[in-house]
């Protein structure tokens, strides 16, 4: 304390020289310091390479894998799989070092195989040398080893690991690929559970960033692994469902001559002596598709969005999972069969990927995502009803706000013990001028927006396929027809009516855990702020 | 009547000069005012002051009133007067339509619903103030079986509208449920009476609870409380609040409830019985006329499988007959 208080005090005074006198009196220290360990460790090398290694071919650096030996007398065996293997043979695991930590005759090894931890232990005897667990305590973090070991059950649980029955008795190590001695975030850190209240528990933290920036190293952490199987788990039950349902999969371009809606939030490629841009939706290809006579059509593909918002659920590039579906009269024909998708979707996830949501749970902590069967359609008019009886004041005829959206959310929460619901029927004046108005009331529309723990992820519509009143809706919102003469004109040969929508995935997945950042759930995400990795 | 006297000493009030005078409002709320009338007010006013300071004793105006009006009368200023009424009964319609436009506009936007509701609150259903739409949680292992009770008891005189949602907590609602549910289905709903939405979630809660508004979060446990709170909305034959039979619907309901929480059969049995000696060899609970408690038994006599019909006593088994005929379960 008191020596503080004259430093702080003189480095008041001459700040520049005495700080610099602090740094090589530091460095003298350092550099006498690291001579006593060379020192050390020369005798102790010394000493080593005097006794006789019994082991020596039990460990080792392995050469660079070239496809050289087949090797396939080994038998590998998954960390999850090792329970199975109690009290049997030796068997062969590979994984990477979690932590290592060499204690005179002994040495605990965490061995890490992506969510799997499973302890090792080595212990100088007749197999291992007093070299070989120096050796093992050595390997840097994060690199990847083969061993060679018995399992073994353990009499007491081992906390720090998930496989907490048994532990690996070591009899050979190898390590395949060295990783670098310093890291740029420690794994651990990575994982450690997100509880603000926790004073008492360590409380270091990763940065977004930094994660984001080295994000080879942060997607090994057990709540990465599970959220981007969870995705692809998402992907796959949306291609699942909907080919059941007798959709077929399409893929759209996603370099396109003109911006298909609007035109101000496109990004702008050269495409050799002309310009052409990246697409910002699959729409107008579904609907072609539709009119050729594909019936219901999905797509699952890059979306890109020119949008300078840097908030934490927008990216500038993610992937879309759109569908669009011809009907017969009611265009509730689809709200109801992209109901029904998510709904199995949820499902699906819910039963499948119980395991993954757990692991996200244990360091994000989140309510679990609840939803009805069927889902909860509401009308607009009663959600702002909902949103008036709450005290709030919204016109009719007006969009819903963030704010208002999110409490709307809430309402919906509070009465029906959903996350999910859809809104029906919302005024005409918000929505795109090729949205079908409402036959039985001109200021509402067919169309319908999707909603997951109160924020916007699907907004669909019947769309207007007679030619003819296109012009007439678009001359009304005064939109340039020439500009979209193409999309007009795509309605000219027979159209059946259609309906469809869009959702992001990376949107939905956040969601549907709780996460609240988006960044979070696309691998290497894209943000106007953001371009590497 | 008694003359009260002014308790306050009587004081010159000198008004101030610097603000307005205000307008007399309902003088002047239609058309410009008219200055026969305004001059009437001041002369009335005019002379309360010059009442006042005269007797100071009385507070209330009624004499000066009169006066005002002999005045009136005496200065033969019958024909203002009579414009005056005019002019006061018009303005009192058009209040009227005003409020009627009000009423219309405020009613269509809380809940489409409600001008079918005040077309058909004759026959039963509040009257202005239009109904939530009710959420019920139950698990599927306690069936409120009383929804389909009302639902068919009321077949002709209100409509329930039950839809029927799954909760994610719930994986499977078993066959049961699934009967219950196709069984409500079949009712139509009969769009000419007064409705009530309710929605019905299969979750994993404890109780049956149900819950009107969201941001009031005042959740109503039990079946019987659903009961008693449909039976207030409901049709006026199953109202029975004013009814002289309010204590006694009350205790069988309250037995009801008691009943489902009995886990041993033993405890069950003796409810039974005292269920019986309410019944007292009477048509229905609490007398001749069908209603909410027969409701509640009958729906909790089906939740309760243990209960066999050699628990149930003649008059009991014959009861059941009579509300299985309404409720149709």
């Amino acid at each position: 304390m008191v020596e503080d208080k004259e430093n702080t005090a003189s480095a008041g005074q001459e700040p520049v020289s005495k700080k610099a006198a602090k740094k090589q009196a530091k460095l003298a220290k350092k550099a006498e310091h690291k001579a006593d360990t060379a020192a050390a460790l020369a005798a102790n090398e010394a000493a080593g390479d005097s006794a006789a290694d019994h082991a020596a071919a039990r460990y080792g650096l392995s050469e660079m894998i070239q496809s050289k030996d087949k090797r396939s007398e080994r038998e590998f065996v998954t960390v999850s799989d090792l329970n199975a293997h109690v009290g049997k043979g030796l068997v062969w695991v590979r994984g990477r070092v979690h932590t290592t930590r060499a204690k005179g005759k002994q040495c605990f090894l965490i061995l890490r195989q992506q969510s799997s931890t499973v302890q090792c232990i080595l212990a100088v005897g007749d197999i291992i040398s007093k070299q070989m667990v120096k050796f093992a305590g050595n390997i840097p973090k994060e690199s990847i080893i083969d061993i060679q070991a018995k399992a073994v059950a353990v009499p007491t649980k081992i906390e720090s690991c998930t496989e907490q029955l048994l532990e690996l008795s070591v009899e050979q190590i190898f390590v395949i690929s060295q990783a670098k001695a310093q890291l740029p975030l420690q794994i651990e850190d990575a994982s450690r559970p997100e509880n603000a209240d926790d004073a008492e528990g360590l409380n270091i933290r990763v940065n977004q960033d930094t994660r984001l920036d080295n994000r080879v190293l942060d997607l090994r952490t057990p709540a990465n692994q599970a959220i981007f199987r969870l995705e692809a788990g998402v992907c796959r039950l949306f291609r699942d469902i909907l080919t059941e349902k007798g959709f077929t999969e399409i893929h759209t371009p996603k370099i396109i001559s003109a911006a298909s809606e609007g035109g101000a939030n496109v990004f702008t490629v050269s495409y050799f002596k002309d310009s052409a841009y990246l697409a910002q939706s699959p729409q107008l290809y579904k609907q072609m598709a539709i009119a050729a006579d594909f019936d219901k059509v999905y797509t699952v593909g890059a979306v890109f969005r020119a949008e300078d918002s840097n908030t934490h659920r927008h990216l500038t590039e993610f992937v879309g999972l759109d569908l669009e579906m011809a009907f017969k009269y009611h265009y509730h024909e689809v709200l109801h069969t992209i109901g029904n998708t998510f709904t199995a979707i949820f499902k699906g996830l819910r039963d499948k990927y119980s395991r993954e949501i757990e692991a996200v749970g244990q360091q994000y902590k989140v309510e679990p995502f609840k939803f009805l069967e069927p889902p909860l359609i509401l009308q607009f008019a009663e959600g702002v009803a909902m949103l008036r009886e709450a005290g709030i004041e919204t016109g009719d005829e007006e969009d819903l706000s963030t704010p208002n959206e999110k409490l709307l959310g809430r309402l919906v929460k509070a009465k029906y013990d959903t996350d999910f619901y859809i809104l029906d029927k919302f005024p005409l004046a918000i929505r795109p001028f090729y949205t079908m108005p409402d036959p039985n009331n001109p200021m509402y529309s067919n169309s319908y927006d999707m909603f997951m723990r109160g924020e916007e992820i699907l907004s669909g519509a019947q769309r207007i396929h007679d030619p003819e009143y296109l012009i007439e809706r678009a001359k009304h919102h005064g939109i340039d027809i020439t500009k979209i003469a193409a999309y007009i004109e795509s309605f000219r040969y027979g159209c059946p009516p259609h309906a469809g929508g869009g959702i992001g995935m990376e949107r939905v997945v956040m969601l549907y855990l709780g996460l609240d950042n988006i960044r979070k759930t696309s691998m290497f995400p894209r943000d106007p702020k953001r371009l590497t990795p | 009547m008694y003359e009260l006297k002014t308790l306050l000493p009587q004081f010159d009030i000198k008004l101030p000069t610097c603000m307005y005078e205000l307008r007399n409002v309902s003088l002047s709320a239609g058309s410009a005012p008219c200055p026969q009338a305004r001059e009437i007010q001041c002369n009335g006013a005019a002379k309360s002051e010059r009442n006042n300071s005269k007797s100071a004793t009385c507070a209330l105006d009624l004499d000066i009133l009169g006066q005002q009006i002999q005045h009136l009368l005496k200065n033969e200023d019958t024909a203002a007067i009579l414009q005056r009424q005019e002019k006061v009964l018009k303005q009192l319609e058009e209040l009227k339509a005003q409020l009627g436009l009000m009423r219309e506009n405020l009613g269509v936007k809380v809940c489409e619903k409600s001008v079918q509701q005040t077309t058909a609150s004759n026959n039963g259903g509040l009257k202005e103030i239009p109904l939530h739409d009710v959420v019920v949680n139950g698990h599927p292992n306690f069936i409120p079986y009383a929804l389909l009770a009302l639902k068919n008891a009321w077949r002709d005189l209100f409509t329930i509208d039950v839809k029927t949602f799954t909760h994610s907590t719930m994986a499977d609602i078993g066959p049961a449920a699934r009967e219950f549910e196709a069984n409500l289905a079949k009712i139509a709903v009969n769009e000419a009476l007064p409705k009530i939405k309710v929605t019905l979630i299969w979750k994993n809660c404890e109780h049956t609870e149900m819950i009107s508004s969201p941001t009031m979060y005042v959740p109503i446990y039990g079946e019987v409380n659903i009961i008693r709170y449909l039976g207030r909305v409901g049709p006026p034959e199953y109202r029975y609040e004013n009814s002289p039979l309010c204590n006694e619907i009350d205790a069988v309901l309250d037995i009801c409830y008691q009943l489902l929480r009995c886990s041993t059969h033993k405890s069950q049995v003796a409810m039974v019985r005292l269920l019986d000696k309410r019944l007292n060899d009477q048509q229905y609970f609490g007398g001749n006329q069908m209603s909410v408690a027969d409701i509640g038994v009958y729906s909790s006599l089906i939740r309760m499988p243990a209960i066999k019909d050699k628990d149930l006593t003649p008059a009991l088994l014959a009861w059941r007959k009579r509300a299985k005929l309404i409720t149709q379960i």
